[in-house]
């Protein structure tokens, strides 16, 4: 299918409601990159405004209205939604396709991705964890991004598709150009990359299939005893690598520089060492204060939504962080309580499309942080260092994270 | 009290499981929440309210009364 799309001019937008916001630009001054969009609320903006740039979209800053664009589907689609736009852009499955389609593979991939199955995944967790702290335990210091944060999930990635430790390198360059870049032809090279990729490694799979992720994929059967069409089974090897790498590095990232400056958060983590459930509900209000993930949906007839007339094509961007602080829905929402109680926080999206790895995103943040605790109990920011830049976009986070004990 | 839940409105999240396993479990298949023991008496009430109010969407619900 191809698609037609051109950008809407906003003239069926109200002027009123268009505000100059260019969501990948930190305003001066900034180190934390969700601020870009607290940073709105601070201004006073509509809750539901247009934006110019990065090709026009709408923006949502209530918890009620982004959890509306989660669930409804039949106005907010997944189809084709990269903000600024790639065309034509791969239909990611399940993520890109909207109820019911997108049952079938969200069916393939269900199994592998329930509590169950992530907690069959501990050992190996625990393991990849301890042996990569303990690499650089003793040498007093360490930039967390590039020697943990990046490697933690891709490596856990390539574990989980059958493929050796020493491709690291290459899929942490894939990543970096796919999440940061906004260079057009860039963009479009990299794509071409990831999908060369894809093809080979489904490839060799479906010659010679393991008990990997990748292999069940291209193995399975659907409901005529077919295997899948193979530009699905691709689209389905790309959302796994879109969606499980740079989301767990930031979102560690933002973990590890509140605990490297708060010693008094250090000392109740390392308290509940001993106490899984106690640890995991304070992960959970990690989870709800560092959500880094920007998600985009896109309208899919003329229609109105809250009095306002939105366009079929229309962006939409979902900001989950906007979401979590709402204070209608949580109460002293900028304060981080780790005993907070009602949290019921939107950093793995909700509806049809809920982050199926959100179970696997969890499981490696808190064995992360368990391991390093017992290695590293005190760490701090290198201030003296330099710690590079922040950056917007759909994940949100840091180049760098200098830290020293 | 007994506690009731929506599975067309479940997605997953494994909340409840995590708050209060005594009563909450997720399937093999597709994640989705079982109600080992839908029956509970006053001493878990709190850690089942905790649970329905966490849903993140709204798939759980207390139903007054015995069983149906």
């Amino acid at each position: 299918m191809t698609l037609q799309w051109s950008p809407s001019p906003p003239d069926h937008v109200p002027a009123e409601l268009i505000v100059d916001f260019d969501f990948f630009q930190a305003p001066e001054g900034l180190n934390d990159p969700v601020q870009i969009w607290h940073d709105l609320v601070r201004r006073g903006v509509p809750p539901i405004f247009y934006t110019p740039r990065n090709g026009g979209h709408w923006v949502f800053l209530k918890y009620s209205d982004i959890v509306e664009g989660y669930r409804n589907h039949e106005i907010f689609s997944t189809y084709q939604t990269p903000i600024p736009p790639i065309e034509p852009f791969p239909v990611m499955q399940p993520q890109g396709v909207d109820p019911p389609e997108h049952n079938v593979f969200r069916k393939l991939l269900a199994p592998m991705f329930t509590p169950l199955a992530v907690r069959r995944m501990t050992e190996g967790l625990q393991h990849r964890a301890q042996t990569m702290i303990s690499s650089f335990a003793d040498k007093g210091g360490c930039d967390f991004i590039a020697d943990y944060a990046s490697r933690f999930p891709t490596g856990t990635f390539l574990d989980l598709f059958g493929l050796p430790e020493e491709r690291l390198p290459e899929f942490l360059a894939l990543s970096e150009v796919f999440f940061r870049s906004t260079d057009p032809d860039a963009r479009a090279q990299n794509l071409n990359d990831i999908y060369a990729v894809l093809e080979e490694l489904f490839r060799e799979k479906d010659r010679n299939p393991g008990s990997d992720i990748a292999s069940a994929i291209v193995t399975a059967r659907d409901e005529n005893g077919q295997q899948h069409p193979w530009q699905d089974i691709l689209n389905c090897g790309f959302l796994l690598f879109v969606a499980g790498l740079d989301t767990v590095t930031n979102t560690m990232a933002y973990v590890w520089r509140y605990l490297a400056s708060t010693p008094q958060a250090r000392a109740e983590f390392r308290d509940r060492l001993d106490d899984p459930t106690a640890f995991q509900l304070a992960i959970e209000e990690l989870m709800r204060i560092n959500a880094v993930s920007n998600i985009y949906r896109r309208v899919t007839h003329d229609c109105e939504y809250k009095g306002i007339q939105f366009r079929r094509n229309d962006r939409v961007i979902l900001s989950n962080t906007l979401a979590n602080r709402d204070p209608s829905v949580f109460e002293d929402p900028q304060t981080i309580n780790l005993d907070r109680q009602v949290n019921n926080h939107v950093t793995f999206g909700v509806g049809p499309h809920r982050c199926m790895g959100s179970h696997l995103a969890k499981r490696e943040i808190m064995i992360s942080l368990q391991e390093w605790l017992r290695q590293i109990p005190d760490f701090e920011l290198a201030e003296d260092q330099e710690q590079g830049s922040i950056f917007g976009g759909s994940v949100m986070g840091f180049t760098s994270l200098k830290l020293r004990w | 009290m007994r506690v009731v839940a929506n599975l067309q409105v479940c997605q997953g999240h494994a909340r409840c499981e995590d708050l209060c396993p005594e009563i909450f479990s997720t399937d093999a298949v597709e994640g989705k929440v079982v109600i080992e023991h839908p029956e509970f008496g006053p001493e878990l009430e709190e850690k089942v309210r905790l649970a329905v109010r966490n849903c993140p969407e709204g798939a759980l619900r207390i139903a007054k009364g015995g069983a149906a």
